[in-house]
């Protein structure tokens, strides 16, 4: 006997609670969306998983960060606060654990999947958007964790505060200015914390929400890229899951493994607060940004050091954005498979740029 | 006393064990719960028609041989080999007591070794009834070797008040029941075959993962669902069998486990409660991750979610054994033998009836100590009484060197220098003096100390103690290894 022709009064509770959503938020439009939409299913369809990961540990970020906002006090209590969290507050050491540790991950997954897109060539039309729209939410991520690093105020936080915005400070022109605004003054004290603080909870994540839904949208509006090994493929050879309910439910799977991953971490090796910083003390040794920014910090270090004065920083820090507007305009010269020349560059900057990510990183680390 | 003869530098010789311990117990209980997927799995192949099965089974008895009669064995020995060398006095300890009870557990074991051997090699060769006798003798004999080493196991954490009441008397023999089945005995039974079990369907959810599902949806679907439904079981049933295991378990020792709930200060074994909570979440959501990522879509089912299951699996076996182990502190024995190896109950020697601790705060316990004095005799003899009243202030050698075999002896198994519960990281900051003081309180040992939960007191006479201050002194001012 089938159902389907049954009055609304013979209908489950259910069925009837659906109907008035239904009706009122238009929720078969957005199934429909999510039932046509399919996912390719191939040799590399792990790559599609990055950018979900991302969106968890961010998710992650927004948990903790709202319950680290309510012991938090930024300004001349930041360092105290920060200590009650981390040895007096019941959990607080895993909300904080959990919050800088996901940070971290946040920031890998996000490189993967920023490498997994370019190397599957998913940055050419109709996707440049995508991947624009990607580069402002890496930028902005980096912008958070540089922000967030300085709020415990621990000795290690501050000077590498102090150390990371000299670098802007050089910059021709706009250097000393911008560095002085994210400063509130000619030193690093309690108005940076102040400024970092208002950075990292409000202006940062609106303008976050903000990419990330345009972000989200495009990938809605235009699906998920194919790597060329598989565009080449016949359409009747390829294969694809929907997304709804098959690959979202594999997504969550995912989730839950990474925060495992995301609790072994912060359980393994919660993260610890180091001695209050004492701004009139010189520079301690070996002070040095987190790993995300260590290879640009090692490439002005040893610019620094071949040539004189502020020559070398002036060189590296061009070099730099020359490099980063190189990675955003890729789109616009590699744009199809047909030309194999061009694919050829861009696959060559791709590895180039990954190269020297990694060899500078692992230099800058061996030079401490 | 201990032979502290073994120094594993950065990592601890704890830590080394804790690292080859939870890589056989993956193994393990695979062997033990794999022999009863195995058995049960071709009964129900030959039972419903699904020859196919018979395609998949042999080649997920050769992982499992592989894997258990290679990797489980030589880790097994491992783990002999490792505890005699970090705890040789615990080991002692437990060979008196269970030597019958280790030599069933081998006879067991070297059943099993065969069985397992025979029942791969036999595949098609023999009777299919018969190969499949061959499998559920298998899996009768490892499930005697857990039925045996779990009363071991449980037993020191809780020896149960009637072997203690004779411990140290010799008269531990007589008694051999009631310290096998000690309190523990059964919940930590269950826990383990329901964890057995799970770790079943975790690997060969692993070995199911390879069987190419475009060519063979119809097997893989049956393999990786039936093989899913293996970690229901413990799912449901290990959070009750754990509240009977802890409600078995002494208070002192449940308790160590909140230590860490509110800070993560060095020194505070606080953790416990972390590697709880780790397991607690790994335990949690595995299921939820095999039923979303395999059950599903068991056709897509591929290596790297089959991994990412397994590390879950590893997750939550290993920090349950762990949690397992801190949470004997500051024992290797409860109430019995403390982690320095000296024991807590007076031991009869002959007509005499000594307190280790008391002798050696009399005596000296480098005294007492045959490796200390094949090290350096001088270190042994006993100082004059009124080097005692002497202040410190340039170290002799003498005392650096006495100071080092006090760490070696009492401190080593637990502690490293500079790796795993760094003793320069956990003393950084402090002076010679306070560094005293707080020997001072773990010698004495009061009930009200905030030592007293986690560490063993301290043995020693005064001048041990004071150049055992005066050694991590050195640490602590500067590297003097």
């Amino acid at each position: 006997m089938t159902k389907s022709s049954s009055p609304a009064s013979e209908r489950s509770t259910g069925g009837k609670l659906w109907e008035f959503f239904d009706q009122r938020l238009g929720l078969s439009g957005i199934l429909d969306i999510a039932l046509h939409k399919t996912v390719p299913q191939h040799s590399q369809s792990v790559w599609y998983f990055m950018g979900g990961l991302t969106l968890f540990f961010f998710l992650v970020q927004i948990v903790t960060g709202t319950l680290l906002l309510i012991y938090y006090q930024p300004g001349g209590n930041a360092y105290d606060s920060v200590r009650r969290i981390t040895y007096d507050i019941d959990f607080g050491w895993l909300i904080r654990s959990a919050h800088s540790w996901s940070a971290n991950l946040m920031v890998f997954v996000l490189f993967v999947h920023m490498f997994s897109v370019y190397f599957m060539k998913a940055y050419r039309r109709p996707r440049e958007f995508g991947w624009w729209s990607g580069l402002v939410l890496m930028v902005l991520t980096m912008t958070f964790g540089f922000s967030g690093y300085l709020l415990p105020m621990d000795e290690l936080s501050f000077f590498a505060t102090k150390v990371g915005l000299e670098i802007p400070s050089k910059m021709p022109l706009v250097g000393p200015a911008a560095a002085s605004l994210l400063r509130g003054g000619p030193t690093v004290g309690q108005e940076t914390v102040h400024r970092f603080f208002a950075l990292h909870v409000v202006i940062l994540p609106a303008l976050f929400m903000l990419f990330l839904t345009f972000h989200l949208f495009l990938v809605q509006r235009h699906g998920n890229a194919l790597p060329p090994s598989e565009e080449r493929k016949p359409e009747s050879a390829r294969r694809s899951i929907r997304f709804f309910p098959d690959f979202l439910l594999k997504d969550l799977a995912m989730w839950l493994i990474a925060l495992n991953v995301l609790g072994l971490f912060a359980c393994l090796y919660p993260w610890d607060l180091g001695l209050k910083a004492d701004p009139v003390a010189s520079t301690p040794v070996g002070i040095h940004p987190e790993w995300y920014f260590m290879s640009q910090f090692q490439l002005l270090k040893v610019l620094g050091n071949w040539f004189p004065g502020a020559v070398g920083e002036v060189i590296g820090i061009l070099m730099v954005t020359i490099s980063g507007l190189v990675w955003a305009l890729v789109p616009l010269f590699d744009r199809s498979s047909d030309n194999k020349m061009m694919s050829r560059v861009g696959t060559w900057i791709g590895i180039l740029a990954l190269a020297g990510l990694i060899a500078l990183t692992v230099w800058g680390y061996a030079a401490l | 006393m201990n032979y502290p003869v073994w120094d594993v530098p950065i990592l601890g010789n704890g830590l080394v064990i804790a690292l080859i311990a939870v890589f056989h117990i993956m193994i393990a209980h695979f062997a033990v719960g794999g022999g009863l997927y195995l058995a049960m799995a071709e009964s129900r192949a030959l039972r419903t028609g699904r020859r196919e099965w018979l395609e998949f089974l042999p080649a997920h008895s050769k992982f499992f041989l592989i894997l258990t009669g290679v990797f489980g064995t030589v880790s097994g020995v491992g783990i002999w080999f490792s505890i005699g060398l970090a705890a040789p006095e615990a080991t002692s300890s437990l060979i008196h007591n269970f030597v019958f009870g280790w030599a069933i557990e081998w006879v067991f074991f070297l059943v099993e070794l065969t069985a397992a051997a025979v029942y791969y090699y036999t595949w098609g060769r023999i009777p299919e009834k018969l190969h499949l006798k061959v499998g559920w003798f298998y899996a009768i004999a490892s499930l005697a070797t857990l039925v045996i080493i779990n009363g071991i196991l449980t037993f020191m954490l809780t020896p149960g008040q009637t072997w203690l009441s004779v411990a140290g008397t010799g008269s531990e023999p007589d008694v051999f029941f009631a310290a096998f089945f000690n309190p523990t005995y059964w919940p930590g039974l269950f826990l383990r075959f329901l964890s057995c079990i799970s770790l079943a369907g975790v690997w060969a959810l692993l070995t199911g993962s390879l069987i190419d599902g475009r060519q063979r949806p119809e097997l893989k679907t049956d393999v990786i669902r039936w093989s899913a439904k293996w970690l229901v079981p413990g799912f449901f049933l290990l959070p009750f069998c754990m509240v009977w295991y802890l409600w078995k378990v002494p208070t002192a020792q449940v308790e160590l486990a909140q230590l860490g709930v509110s800070t993560i200060g060095a020194g505070m074994f606080t953790q416990v409660t972390r590697t709880v909570l780790i397991s607690i979440m790994a335990s949690g959501t595995i299921l939820a991750v095999v039923y979303l990522a395999a059950y599903r879509n068991p056709v897509d089912f591929r290596i790297g979610f089959a991994l990412g299951v397994l590390l879950l699996a590893v997750a939550a076996t290993g920090t349950s054994e762990q949690a397992r182990e801190l949470l004997r502190k500051p024992y290797v024995i409860v109430d019995y033998l403390y982690s320095n190896s000296v024991r807590k109950i007076p031991v009869h020697r002959g007509e005499l009836v000594v307190s280790e601790v008391e002798q050696f705060n009399k005596d000296g316990y480098l005294t007492h100590s045959i490796w200390a004095k094949a090290a350096d005799a001088r270190t042994v003899q006993p100082v004059p009484s009124d080097a005692d009243e002497k202040p410190v202030t340039v170290p002799s050698d003498l005392d650096v060197t006495r100071g080092k075999l006090m760490f070696r002896g009492q401190c080593m198994s637990c502690h490293t220098v500079d790796g795993y519960r760094s003793i320069r990281r956990l003393l950084a900051g402090r002076n010679e003096k306070s560094i005293h003081n707080i020997l001072g309180m773990l010698h004495e040992n009061k009930e009200d100390s905030p030592y007293h939960a986690y560490m063993p007191p301290l043995v020693g006479t005064e001048s041990e103690i004071s150049a055992l201050a005066t050694y991590l002194n050195g640490l602590v001012v500067k590297p003097i290894e």
